[in-house]
């Protein structure tokens, strides 16, 4: 089954629809793949799956149960975690402490034993490799390793569905190739991930499954291979088959 | 039935006005993203000038109009925007509340000093008070008539403005993204100029009108509010729909007038509930408002900064706050005690916005009307005794601090799932409400059932007798100072411990972003009812020990303006610091009323220099806005500042050490009765500015490192580089960066080689 399924969602903003009837289902162990032109809906989708918009049709399951209309922060504290495409770090905060408020937030809600938030926070960083820049402010590091910071953060929750919006934007060729590595490690301990992501090259070799958004609505799914044939996809969004690696 | 239209008509009228002041303000706020608390102030600064125009000197109406309304308003409000609001951009919302809150307290004071209110001033309606129609047995006058006229054709001209003209349409969407705007070929920052011109037009228009409706007294404070309570028609409207705005006004006029028809006259509270209508209404209207999407970090690089000290820090300072109060008592007379006393115990309600704002970005207008609470529950029920021998018991205190409390998660409920600023404006109507229907509730009721009579605030004036705790009796000047001060330090520490918390953690997690907390599990509005309890206890705690200073107060001492000058000196001050509560406290409590004192003493006292210590007196009542409005260029406030200054002075221990025996020997001169007291402030405050700047002097590399004096010594200007100094390496590294080639260092060490072999 699932770990999150979105059932036909839609959303209008005034006249312009964002989403019309996007179902998606994402699997733990897997890494889905959600791919698109920009203004595809891709973050609104991420928006709605969270809470921070409403749908105007459609449901949102959350291990089975309909979360459609639970707030941000329940959902949360049902194992739903995500990264943000504008970084939303805590920026009064520094490294080592955006990702231990993440943790001090989850044994606030007293949900499953409480943690020892130090000890835990040392084991993210070690597993991002965010030890060498723990001290800095978020304000002062390169935008590749802020978003690494919103993932550990992220982790801190010890979610069960991760979502990432473009988690790849702004790094180095270099730390894309270890992120894509930490990902499939994430997936492979149980993790139902999630990835918005411009880099096609990276979406290619870590999902398993993925979804083409355009205007608002699904125009494809299925396995990379099958994306990377498809010829709607191709005149959408890849264009020819020769720049995907 | 005559009564019934009679008030309907009289209704339409009054909210005819709050329509034209409330959709100014809509107007600002859309095209520039600040809510202006300074609109009533622009009204009043609007009717004073048309008294002065048209009743001081004597000028024709139609001229005094032309010069007040054409002229005037749109000049101020095009001046406000230009010079001050244009560099709010990229601060964070307290910031922008308190500039505009310090804009409207500094219009207050200019008014006080340009028309002196112990002279009575009335604005008459046009064409007198009984030029007008005759219905229904009552007189419409003219006035009345062009007021609602006037109404009627701003809400058709606003409503053309905004969709039938490009200008206008561009306006809408000036506040949404500027940036596409620009794009699109309009110039953001003309149109908010302009916007600010046609708002504050529309203030001063309003003004002028309901002057004479509302009685005709020019009184500063009144106007102010009365334009103030169009803040609830804006309300309506949700501050973006000028046609909701005006039903909303309607209905406040309308409502209002009822209320004096019908409510029975034997109510003796209904005309307190009459003019607190508004401030109710908008917070009805902020329960029925639907919950905004969660924002995230509206700006990722503030420039608001701040630094937080360590628990061992905190405590260490603590302790020497105490040590420095005991050294001052030795200079101080009675008074002084008092004073510094009342100075410490609003540096405590103060504290209450360091963890509120400072720390969890929510704002309260209202702090010294918390402090209100605490006090009437002391009043009623803490005090033991009679008489001299009359105490406040500990018991009362704690009650009172529980109350506040409670009535602290009632005032905020409604706006926790709105943005900041409803939670300020929520804040702001409950402060109205305070003064209005509890603290003006003097004469005595009889409650049903119970057959005894109870009011709030008996004849208007409440005497708190000091706290007794055990052996302590703050009776003794002395004893209250100190443990104001402990109160103080022990607060303080507490809070900053508080910051290094979990709690604290996740209070500046919320701050920076919700969207993000939210979606890491943190049940924002648990956490900001928790931290406004808090805080509303820490004011409630505050007030009662003011109160007790005082030893006597009134509805005054708590009115909204206390709340907002003492705001406005914290965030000045440096809303994120304990120590910034402290100044701004001293600052609100004692400071300049005791620096205008002064002046003004001096001024009595040498006649030949009246003219100059008066003016100087005036200048220093006028201050604390001046600074406040000038937060928009350094937003940290100022303990931020000497606080990065001193933090540099590590390394210069010498400079430390002679800004230390300076100041021991001022305190010795002063002590021996050498130097006066007055003469040891000013020289406190001269050593403490001062010293930073000395350490940069002696000691330049403890501020900017030995690598920067390095390079300044040694500074060429760059165009002579490789002309009257070689080149060195550091220069070549810059040059390639610059340039973008990569160097290998073996090809830099063949260019080493080839280059410096000559030299």
């Amino acid at each position: 089954m699932p770990l999150l399924e979105t059932a036909a969602v839609s959303v209008r903003f005034g006249g312009n629809v964002a989403l019309s009837g996007v179902s998606i289902a994402v699997e733990p162990n897997t890494v889905t793949g959600l791919i698109g032109p920009n203004g595809a809906g891709k973050t609104t989708l991420f928006n709605v799956i969270t809470g921070l918009q409403r749908p105007a049709a459609g449901h949102v399951l959350l291990s089975g149960a309909d979360v459609t209309h639970m707030s941000p922060y329940k959902r949360a504290q049902r194992g739903l975690a995500r990264t943000f495409q504008r970084l939303e770090l805590f920026i009064s905060l520094s490294v080592r402490d955006n990702i231990r408020v993440a943790g001090d937030m989850r044994n606030a809600s007293r949900r499953g034993p409480r943690i020892d938030v130090g000890r835990e926070a040392d084991r993210v960083i070690e597993l991002t490799g965010l030890a060498d820049v723990a001290g800095r402010d978020v304000a002062e590091i390169p935008t590749g390793r802020a978003r690494v910071v919103e993932l550990a953060r992220a982790l801190m929750t010890d979610p069960k569905v991760l979502l990432l919006d473009e988690p790849a934007s702004g790094q180095t060729e270099q730390e894309t190739e270890t992120f894509g590595e930490l990902l499939r490690r994430l997936a492979g301990d149980g993790l139902a991930i999630c990835l918005v992501e411009h880099d096609v090259s990276l979406v290619m070799q870590v999902c398993s499954t993925i979804y083409v958004l355009d205007y608002g609505a699904v125009l494809a799914s299925g396995t990379p291979a099958e994306i990377r044939e498809d010829p709607a996809v191709i005149t959408a969004y890849l264009g020819t088959t020769e720049g995907v690696a | 039935m005559h009564t019934f239209v009679e008030f309907t008509i009289f209704g339409l009228i009054l909210g005819g006005v709050y329509g034209i002041a409330a959709s100014g303000l809509v107007l600002t706020y859309n095209t520039s993203g600040i809510f202006n608390f300074a609109h009533g102030a622009e009204a009043m600064l609007g009717a004073f000038l048309y008294w002065q125009v048209r009743f001081g000197w004597h000028w024709p109406a139609p001229l005094a109009l032309l010069f007040v309304l054409g002229v005037f308003g749109p000049l101020m409000g095009g001046v406000l925007y230009l010079l001050i609001m244009r560099g709010l951009r990229d601060t964070a919302e307290v910031t922008k509340i308190v500039v505009s809150v310090a804009l409207m307290l500094g219009m207050l004071y200019l008014s006080v000093w340009i028309w002196n209110p112990s002279t009575p001033r009335t604005d008459e309606k046009f064409f007198g008070s009984r030029s007008g129609v005759h219905l229904f047995g009552t007189i419409v006058t003219t006035h009345e008539m062009i007021a609602l006229a006037a109404a009627v054709v701003i809400a058709v001209g606003l409503r053309m403005l905004f969709y039938r003209t490009r200008a206008g349409v561009a306006m809408r969407g000036a506040v949404d993204d500027p940036n596409l705007l620009q794009l699109n070929g309009h110039n953001p920052e003309r149109l908010a100029a302009f916007s600010w011109a046609l708002g504050a037009f529309l203030a001063v228009l309003a003004g002028v009108l309901i002057t004479p409706i509302s009685g005709g007294a020019v009184e500063a404070n009144a106007l102010t509010l009365l334009v103030i309570d169009a803040f609830a028609a804006a309300m309506f409207g949700r501050l973006r729909s000028v046609p909701r705005t005006f039903v909303g006004a309607v209905v406040l006029g309308l409502a209002n007038n009822y209320v004096a028809a019908y409510f029975p006259k034997t109510w003796s509270w209904a005309s307190n509930f009459r003019i607190s209508l508004p401030m109710i209404t908008l917070f009805l209207v902020l329960i029925v408002l639907p919950q905004d999407r969660l924002r995230g970090a509206s700006i990722q690089r503030s420039r608001e900064r701040s630094r937080v000290p360590s628990v061992r820090t905190a405590a260490i300072a603590g302790v020497a706050l105490v040590t420095v109060v005991i050294l001052l008592r030795q200079l101080m007379v009675d008074s002084d005690i008092t004073a510094l006393t009342i100075g410490l115990t609003f540096a405590v309600i103060a504290l209450s916005l360091t963890l509120l704002t400072g720390y969890a970005g929510e704002m309260n207008l209202a702090a010294v009307s918390f402090g209100a609470i605490g006090t009437l529950i002391v009043f009623h029920l803490g005090v033991h005794g009679h008489g001299l021998a009359a105490r406040t018991t500990i018991g009362g205190i704690l009650l009172g601090v529980l109350v506040t409390a409670v009535v602290g998660a009632i005032v905020a409920l409604p706006a926790l799932r709105l943005r900041g600023l409803y939670l300020a404006l929520a804040t702001m109507a409950f402060a109205v409400f305070m003064t209005a229907m509890v603290l003006h509730d003097g004469q005595p009721h009889k409650l049903p059932l119970l057959h005894s009579s109870f009011s709030f605030f008996p004849l208007g004036t409440m005497i708190i007798p000091a706290p007794k705790v055990g052996p302590i009796d703050l009776q003794d000047g002395t004893t209250f100072l100190m443990t104001a001060t402990v109160v103080f330090a022990l607060i303080g520490t507490g809070l900053i411990a508080l910051r290094n918390s979990s709690f604290g953690r996740r209070l500046t997690a919320m701050k920076d972003s919700p969207a993000a907390s939210a979606t890491l599990g943190q049940n924002l509005i648990k956490l900001k009812l928790s931290v406004f309890m808090l805080s509303a206890a820490i004011a409630g705690l505050g007030g009662i020990l003011m109160s007790a200073a005082f030893t006597s107060v009134t509805p005054d001492h708590f009115s909204v303006f206390v709340s907002l000058a003492l705001l406005m000196l914290v965030v000045v001050s440096g809303i994120t610091y304990v120590t910034g509560a402290l100044l701004g406290g001293l600052l609100a409590g004692v400071g300049f009323s005791l620096i205008v004192a002064t002046f003004n003493a001096l001024s009595l006292e040498h006649a030949s220099l009246h003219g100059l210590f008066a003016m100087l007196a005036h200048l220093a009542a006028v201050a604390p806005a001046l600074i406040g409005i000038g937060l928009g260029r350094s937003p940290s406030g100022s303990v931020h500042d000497i606080v990065e200054s001193y933090r540099h002075m590590r390394d210069a221990k010498g400079v430390l050490l002679g800004g230390a025996i300076t100041e021991a020997a001022v305190y010795l001169l002063t002590l021996g009765g050498i130097v006066t007291n007055w003469w040891f402030a000013i020289l406190t405050v001269v050593v403490i500015l001062l010293l930073p700047v000395v350490g940069q002097m002696v000691k330049p590399e403890a501020f900017l490192g030995e690598a920067e004096v390095a390079r300044r010594r040694a500074e060429v200007p760059l165009a002579l580089v490789g002309i009257d100094t070689p080149y060195t390496r550091q220069m070549r590294d810059e040059i390639d960066r610059a340039l973008g080639m990569e160097i290998t260092p073996e090809l830099a060490a063949s260019i080493l080689e080839s280059t410096d072999a000559p030299a």
